[in-house]
């Protein structure tokens, strides 16, 4: 019964994202047409993601989304217009730095769970170096009297 | 024959016996010892000489009881015993002596040398028989026996106009050394350390022999063997077989009759001796055995009589038996001796062999054997598996390696009771009995207080210890123990084993007056190459206590040595390096009870186990978490690619606020 459901409620997000663009398309179309060129790293990674909740589409896209609300805030202030929306779809600094702040955003995605198993790892490795060190001091204090007296006839022999 | 040259002042670190006695191993006394070595003797406390030591020898223990209950009584015509002790032998080695005055004057007739002329009967009353008469007479009021009454041990002194003087008898067990001759046949077929004290008509016995050798000039039946001696004795009676070709006076041959009967109960006390005639008078006829009309041969010996056959089957005990098993013996008691009554009684023996135990059984053979010659002959001594032995003879006889294993069979299965059974009306029963028991108690006890050697040393209380660990150092008594091992302890390949082996822990259980009893039974349970070391200590401690000899830093070394294993019970390093420091700091006090204290210290053992405890639960835990962090990697791996992921969306999201709050705000 919980197969249905998920494919119901993914069909219905699919149908209102398909909703809104058509409508963010009609009633806004340079917002569209600068959008679609500024985060084209976002759908492409949206569609190679396969991880469970997309997190590296997620955080390309959200690193897309801040790199292009500057260029969306010039369009907007400057009327709106299709001929400079296109003039800003066309800025090379513009998607360059659109694209770059993506790409940044898919490296951060790569990284940050790297960065944090070795921060985990140290830790773990820390704290089990003074584990042996207790349990080596405890051996030592502890130790049989023909393991102490082989130590000692090591240490005689050395 | 008094010590030509008197010892000479002896250094102080030369032992003394008794703390009076020197011995002067450079001067033997040749004959003086009745047959065993006789050295010059002196008293340092009041500078009387003329005393010897007679040396004893290490597999024949002395008289215990005659050496404690004739040193303090004096009586002129005996050689009483002074004291005993140990002192340097004649090859400087320790050696046991029993010191009593030296002879007087020369033996009266010493081994190998011609004969003297005969004795009339007035010599023979007054110089012989009179004196040793009383000086029997005046043991036996002591409860004592003398038994080593011969010629070579007779001594004459001529300063008390040739009066005899009888000779040392102590320094061995009874009649060690008397021959055949002089000794009953029912003794005589005992060997040496086997005849047991006897009683004073034993004494008797050998005073006829030797009057009846003085009064022929020459010994009877010179020239045989022991074994033929007591053969012919045994057939013949004693009398006709020692007197078979003598001329005697009928008076005399009365005398000696009675002297020399077969059984000790007809013959007169040493105090009717004193008066010859009366003691004829006294003379008890004994009936002759009944004699049948053909032999019956067992291993080679002809049996023409139940007596006879007795000895046969005591000197042949397997062949015996085989005609016992057979039939053939109590076929011949009643259809030849026609002796129906004794062949019942032999019968019921085979009857009762044949229910006890399984055909081959070997011990029950030599208990059908052991009780049918007591039947026939209730005079013979217990003859078991071919040795016969008086049971107080049991003891010195153990210290005979080559009897030992017999008699320890003996004892095992209390053989003594059932002889004693067997001739209840000859001796006490009931006492007999209850010393089989305590016997074997000894001999069955398990572990290290029990066995042959405890009951060795249980039945010969100055036998010295045999032990190997104190290599030949002479130890008789308790209180000589922790001497000794404190000289063992200078040896070093003594050191590599624990002080007590089983020879001295059984001569320790024996010597021991009960109060050492928990001690010895927890050797027991040291019986471990590791931890063996401290009940000995125990032990050892307690004996220091008791006997005082002093500090013992030799032997707390030698301890200390061994306590590796002991130390090694104690967990905790830092305590185990205070012991083993404490240890050291202890040896050179030789005080064994302080080392004991270092050692075994239980309130401390129990904490320093419980904090083991809790440090080896500690090293659980960490094990534990250990493992835990070591198997976490994979989750570690997961947990570190959500966080990183969350932390790339939180980033993101955080430059886009802060993008459209700049867009914003431009």
């Amino acid at each position: 019964m919980a197969k249905p459901a998920v494919a119901g409620r993914r069909g219905a997000s699919v149908w209102f994202q398909g909703l809104a663009c058509g409508a963010l398309a009609t009633l806004a179309t340079p917002t569209a047409l600068l959008a679609g060129m500024l985060l084209i790293p976002s759908f492409v990674v949206a569609t190679l993601d396969r991880g469970a909740g997309k997190p590296v589409a997620r955080a390309v896209l959200l690193c897309g989304l801040a790199a292009s609300a500057l260029p969306m805030a010039d369009l907007w202030a400057g009327g709106h217009g299709m001929g400079q929306g296109v003039a800003l779809a066309t800025d090379p600094r513009v998607l360059a730095v659109a694209w770059a702040a993506q790409a940044a955003g898919w490296l951060m995605a790569a990284l940050a769970p790297v960065l944090v198993r070795v921060l985990l790892d140290a830790h773990a490795g820390g704290e089990m170096a003074r584990l042996r060190r207790e349990r080596a001091a405890l051996e030592a204090d502890w130790a049989s009297g023909q393991e102490a007296m082989l130590g000692q006839g090591g240490a005689k022999a050395r | 024959m008094a010590p030509p040259n008197p010892v000479q002042p002896t250094p102080s670190s030369e032992p003394l016996i008794a703390g009076r006695y020197a011995v002067d191993p450079a001067h033997p006394l040749p004959g003086a010892g009745g047959g065993l070595a006789a050295f010059a003797a002196i008293d340092r406390h009041s500078g009387r000489s003329g005393l010897m030591a007679v040396q004893v020898r290490p597999d024949a223990p002395p008289r215990a009881g005659a050496l404690g209950a004739l040193s303090a009584v004096a009586r002129p015509g005996v050689l009483l015993p002074l004291a005993h002790g140990p002192a340097l032998g004649p090859d400087r080695r320790p050696a046991w002596f029993v010191i009593c005055p030296a002879p007087p004057g020369p033996a009266l007739w010493p081994a190998g040398v011609a004969a003297p002329k005969p004795w009339n009967d007035t010599e023979l009353v007054t110089r012989l028989l009179r004196p040793a008469a009383g000086a029997l007479a005046f043991l036996a009021e002591q409860n004592m026996t003398y038994r080593a009454l011969r010629p070579d041990n007779l001594f004459v002194d001529p300063g008390a106009g040739d009066a005899l003087v009888l000779g040392c008898a102590w320094a061995g067990p009874p009649a060690l050394l008397q021959p055949a001759l002089f000794e009953p046949p029912y003794v005589a077929m005992c060997p040496g350390p086997a005849r047991g004290e006897g009683t004073v008509a034993d004494d008797v016995y050998a005073l006829g022999v030797l009057l009846l050798a003085l009064a022929l000039g020459r010994l009877p039946l010179a020239g045989l063997d022991d074994a033929t001696i007591v053969r012919r004795k045994l057939e013949l009676g004693c009398f006709q077989a020692l007197t078979a070709d003598a001329r005697l006076s009928p008076q005399f041959a009365d005398l000696v009759r009675g002297m020399l009967a077969q059984d000790p109960r007809h013959r007169p006390a040493p105090d009717v001796l004193a008066d010859p005639a009366g003691a004829r008078a006294r003379h008890v006829a004994a009936r002759p055995p009944r004699r049948a009309p053909r032999s019956l041969e067992v291993g080679g010996i002809a049996a023409w009589d139940a007596r006879t056959l007795a000895h046969a089957i005591a000197r042949a005990p397997h062949d015996g038996v085989k005609l016992l098993r057979l039939g053939v013996a109590d076929h011949w008691l009643r259809r030849v001796l026609s002796d129906t009554a004794l062949a019942s009684r032999v019968e019921e023996a085979q009857a009762h062999r044949a229910a006890e135990a399984a055909p081959q059984d070997a011990v029950a053979d030599s208990r059908l054997a052991m009780r049918v010659v007591a039947m026939l002959d209730p005079l013979a001594p217990l003859c078991w598996d071919g040795v016969s032995v008086w049971p107080d003879g049991i003891g010195p006889a153990l210290a005979d390696p080559a009897l030992a294993p017999r008699l320890e069979r003996l004892v095992a299965c209390e053989a003594v009771s059932d002889w004693a059974a067997a001739r209840a009306e000859h001796c006490d029963a009931p006492a007999l009995r209850t010393q089989a028991r305590h016997s074997r108690a000894m001999l069955t006890q398990r572990g290290w207080a029990g066995g042959l050697s405890r009951l060795l040393y249980g039945l010969n209380p100055l036998l010295p210890c045999r032990s190997p660990v104190l290599a030949g150092a002479l130890v008789t008594r308790l209180a000589d123990v922790p001497h000794a091992l404190e000289a063992a302890s200078a040896r070093p390949e003594a050191r590599a084993q624990p002080p007590i082996d089983h020879e001295l822990a059984a001569f320790i259980a024996a010597r021991q007056d009960q109060r050492l009893e928990g001690e010895i039974l927890a050797l027991d349970d040291g019986d471990g190459p590791g931890i063996a070391m401290l009940p000995q200590l125990v032990l050892l401690a307690r004996l220091q206590k008791q006997s005082e000899p002093g500090p013992l830093p030799g032997l707390a070394g030698w301890l200390a040595g061994l306590a590796g294993p002991v130390l090694d019970g104690w967990r905790s390093r830092a305590r185990r390096l205070i012991k083993q420091a404490s240890l050291t700091a202890a040896i050179p006090l030789g005080d064994l009870a302080a080392l004991l204290a270092i050692l075994d210290d239980a309130e401390a053992h129990d904490a320093d186990n419980r904090a083991s405890d809790a440090a080896q639960a500690g090293i659980r835990r960490i094990d534990a978490r250990l493992a835990m962090l070591a198997e976490a990697g994979q989750a570690r791996a997961g947990a570190a690619r959500r966080l990183g992921e969350e932390i790339a969306a939180a980033l993101g999201l955080a430059a886009l606020a802060a993008t459209t709050v700049a867009a914003a705000l431009r």
